[in-house]
């Protein structure tokens, strides 16, 4: 038993079955195929032992998105649990191909994104072909796939970064202060703009921004229950990333589930505990903490332009289990005339690659819907989100667009 | 970020102190750990289990024990408190009914009576003098809810001499097929077509056995309790009251939502699951509260802090191994009753209840916490709810009400 399995383990000691957890749980409010959190986390856990079987497999309907534990009044690690009991299914019974193929966030974005990219889309965005993945793999046909970019984050960053060089040759610029961005699979092979209007925003701060070697923080698989696949994507990040965190250069990221994954949930579900990877974690930072950070020391760039809006924000599940409040709303609320409405539904429903899989398809929408009456009600034709899965759950179920919080600081900045 | 007031404690001390000073115009930060007591409690505001007047009751034991909290906070604290706690429930809906200078008592989950001041409009109709009226009461529940027994209740009713009978309704039919908790019910409750089965249900038992009201479990609704209540008397018959469940509370869910809202809406911002670790200060003044977070610490800084954190049973105190009691936010200096052979009582329900519970910290009269020499320890913070020594909030039925007069002082001064 690692010391992490140990801090669950004696968690457990702590709950008084006050049901609080259960209560809260948006999963468990719209449908009985989960019993909830006090069940399947506290008390299951007692009749899980290594080497018996698993006594129960509502589990797998968790969604991790952490709201048992922000609201269980006496610290029990309950989503922690479910993950780790989730992976003890996996372990026994093996991980499903749909399964497989979803936490692989990495290889699909690197075989849909490029120069056919509009040829990916179009077949994702074709009916008879989405049924076909649906009754093949288990996918469900209506759930929001993101789109394919036609060219990536890396690429477009390298091609600038030569285009820079020729522009002055000889007079590298001299930032005084270094970050690395760490941009996940969905900036670089989706949605490239966040990483551009993240590099934009750094860059105003005085920030040369470092592309550093890294790969996929490896969240789909834990969330799966893949935790040893899970663990050499981790090991890999911790290699590559840990020279410059050594360099006292902080890694920021725009993915609050990547982030979080570098900073707690590897580590804490894969039970690692070497000195590289907490230092690792340690020099880990979400954009909009950072970026608090510098405004805490007064050292952020506060030349903004008005910007006269009013959006709905959507706190995403992993910032609750970053446990840092809503840097978002701390940051943009410096920027002159833009207004944030906060949702104060806890989760879209898409759970990473929960809402995706076709018996939890449902769920995820019912437990979306009061997000989706909010972000309609605001009448604004765009939301704001950290986290991409949840955008595009936002955008599938309302309709109405939705963009990285750090794209409108950048647009602030002018 | 900087705050000119951070709460530490979302029960409804810190609510209460939260909102306060947040309608004063401060910007404040509520942190806590998770959902407080409100969820645990009755969902009624009880001021002190002492004859018929509370209010006056109060002021009695505030004259023999000039270290009681309701001391120290001070009457006029209360009666703010309890205005601006119904202002909100009002606000959202949801109506207190009763009078601080009158203790009326309502029937529990197990049947006994008990007393409390003020009680949502919900449960009205199950207070005791008119229960005791003559007319015939009928307890209803759902076997699919655990812990809530209308036989075992009206058995118990009766014993006290009411009349009363119990009946289980059918569940109409919902997609669900196990799992019903309190929250699980009281939304169901606020689908029309499940009201409309159960009141045909209730309808034909009231016209059977001639009741005059209908005890329900207290899972009427979230937010639209009250409207609930009045379509279910329409439905029966007969009035309907609604008698506390065991935990989850949905009567105290919504005391926690009409001043979580309120609170909201003065402009403050909430950050829960985080526990505050340490605080750091210096020449008695706290400057820094530290909040434990993914991979590090967060630091918080405010001109002022609150501490509503509880007590032993809130979690605010906590013995450790060697049997000495923390606070656990602050790490302030305990006020405990001898050490850990004097802590409880020989019987586990004794009647005087056991003497770890009246551990906390003490206080001056402005709230702010004294070390074992009896000075101030921090001159900008406050202590408020069960936190605070001297006083046992279960045991001498005034959780509530030490909880508001307390959480609104910390907000006035
Ligand atoms: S909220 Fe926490 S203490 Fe309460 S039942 Fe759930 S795990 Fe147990
Ligand atoms: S993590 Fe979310 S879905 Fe899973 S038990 Fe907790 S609240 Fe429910």
């Amino acid at each position: 038993m690692d010391h992490i399995e140990l801090s669950l383990t004696q968690s457990l000691d702590h709950c008084i079955k006050c049901n609080i957890c259960t209560s809260a749980c948006p999963v468990a409010a719209v449908t009985d195929k989960f019993p909830g959190p006090k069940y399947v986390g506290p008390q299951a856990q007692r009749f899980r032992r290594a080497g018996q079987p698993v006594p129960d497999d509502s589990v797998d309907y968790c969604s991790g998105c952490r709201v048992c534990n922000q609201v269980c009044p006496t610290g029990v690690r309950i989503a922690e649990l479910n993950a780790r009991a989730r992976a003890q299914i996996v372990a026994e019974r093996g991980l499903p191909l749909r399964n497989a193929l979803i936490a692989r966030s990495e290889l699909i974005g690197r075989l849909s994104c490029g120069p056919h990219a509009p040829l990916v889309n179009f077949g994702l965005g074709f009916k008879p072909a989405r049924w076909a993945v649906d009754k093949v793999l288990g996918i469900h046909q209506d759930a929001p796939l993101p789109r394919a970019s036609r060219s990536s984050f890396r690429a477009w960053f390298a091609r600038r970064r030569r285009s820079l060089d020729a522009r002055s040759p000889g007079t590298p610029a001299q930032p005084s202060r270094q970050v690395v961005y760490f941009h996940g699979c969905a900036t670089n092979y989706y949605e490239p703009e966040v990483g551009k209007a993240a590099v934009a925003v750094l860059e105003r701060n005085g920030f040369e921004v470092i592309l550093a070697e890294q790969n996929c923080c490896g969240l789909p698989l834990l969330s799966n229950g893949a935790f040893a696949d899970a663990r050499k994507l981790h090991e890999a990040n911790v290699r590559k990333l840990l020279p410059y965190v050594r360099r006292g250069i902080p890694v920021v990221g725009t993915s609050t589930s990547c982030t979080l994954t570098l900073k707690e949930e590897a580590p804490e579900l894969l039970g690692l505990s070497s000195e590289e990877v907490h230092a690792v974690a340690a020099g880990t930072y979400d954009i909009f903490e950072f970026l608090r950070d510098l405004a805490d020391r007064d050292q952020l760039n506060t030349e903004f332009r008005p910007v006269e809006r009013r959006l709905p924000y959507h706190p995403p599940c992993q910032l609750r289990a970053h446990r840092i409040g809503r840097p978002v709303l701390d940051i943009l609320a410096l920027v002159p005339g833009l207004r944030l409405d906060e949702s104060r539904n806890e989760c879209c429903g898409i759970a990473g690659t929960y809402g995706l899989k076709r018996e939890k398809y449902q769920i995820g929408m019912d437990v979306g819907a009061g997000l989706f009456a909010f972000v309609r009600g605001s009448g604004s034709d765009l939301a704001l989100c950290d986290s991409e899965t949840c955008r595009w759950q936002i955008t599938h179920g309302t309709g109405v667009r939705s963009k990285h919080p750090i794209e409108i600081l950048a647009e602030a900045y002018g | 970020m900087h705050y000119d007031t951070i709460v530490i404690g979302a029960g409804l001390a810190g609510l209460m102190a939260a909102l306060a000073r947040a309608e004063r115009g401060e910007r404040v930060l509520l942190l806590a750990k998770g959902h407080g007591t409100t969820h645990w409690t009755s969902g009624c505001i009880d001021l002190l289990d002492a004859g018929d007047d509370p209010l006056a009751a109060i002021g009695r034991l505030a004259a023999e024990q000039p270290e009681h909290p309701y001391a120290l906070a001070g009457t006029v604290a209360l009666e703010q408190g309890l205005e601006r706690l119904r202002a909100a429930c009002e606000a959202a809906g949801y109506p207190l009914a009763g009078s601080p200078g009158r203790n009326v008592r309502l029937p529990t989950a197990l049947g006994a009576l008990r007393p409390t001041c003020l009680l949502p409009a919900t449960m009205v109709a199950g207070e005791a003098r008119q229960l005791a009226d003559g007319r015939p009461t009928l307890i209803a529940g759902f076997h699919e809810l655990r812990d809530f027994f209308p036989p075992l209740i009206a058995a118990n009713l009766r014993d006290q001499g009411l009349h009363a009978e119990a009946a289980y309704l059918g569940l109409p039919p919902v997609e669900r097929s196990h799992e019903f908790g309190p929250m699980i019910f009281a939304r169901l409750f606020e689908r029309t077509d499940f009201r409309a089965a159960i009141g045909e249900q209730l309808a034909t038992l009231v016209r059977r056995g001639g009741y005059a009201r209908v005890g329900l479990p207290a899972v009427l609704g979230v937010r639209r309790a009250t409207e609930v209540v009045r379509d279910l008397q329409a439905r029966a018959g007969a009035l309907v009251f609604e008698i506390p469940t065991l935990p989850t509370s949905v009567p105290g869910v919504r005391l926690f939502q009409a001043l979580h809202d309120a609170f909201l809406a003065a402009g403050g911002r909430v950050q829960l699951g985080s526990f505050v670790l340490r605080g750091e200060g210096a020449a008695a003044t706290l400057t820094v509260i530290i909040s434990e977070a993914a991979a590090r610490e967060q630091r918080h800084r405010a001109l002022r802090f609150v501490l509503a954190t509880g007590g032993v049973a809130g979690g605010g105190l906590r013995a450790d191994h060697t049997g000495v009691l923390q606070e656990t936010a602050l790490g302030l200096p305990v006020r405990a009753p001898g050490g850990p052979s004097e802590w409880f009582a020989p019987r586990f329900l004794d009647e005087a209840g056991h003497p770890i519970f009246r551990a906390g910290i003490a206080v001056d009269d402005q709230l702010r916490p004294l070390d074992a020499a009896g000075r101030v320890a921090y001159h900008n913070v406050a202590v408020a709810g069960s936190a605070i020594a001297g006083c046992d909030p279960i045991r001498e039925g005034c959780l509530e009400g030490v909880a508001i007069a307390t959480g609104w002082k910390a907000g006035l001064l």
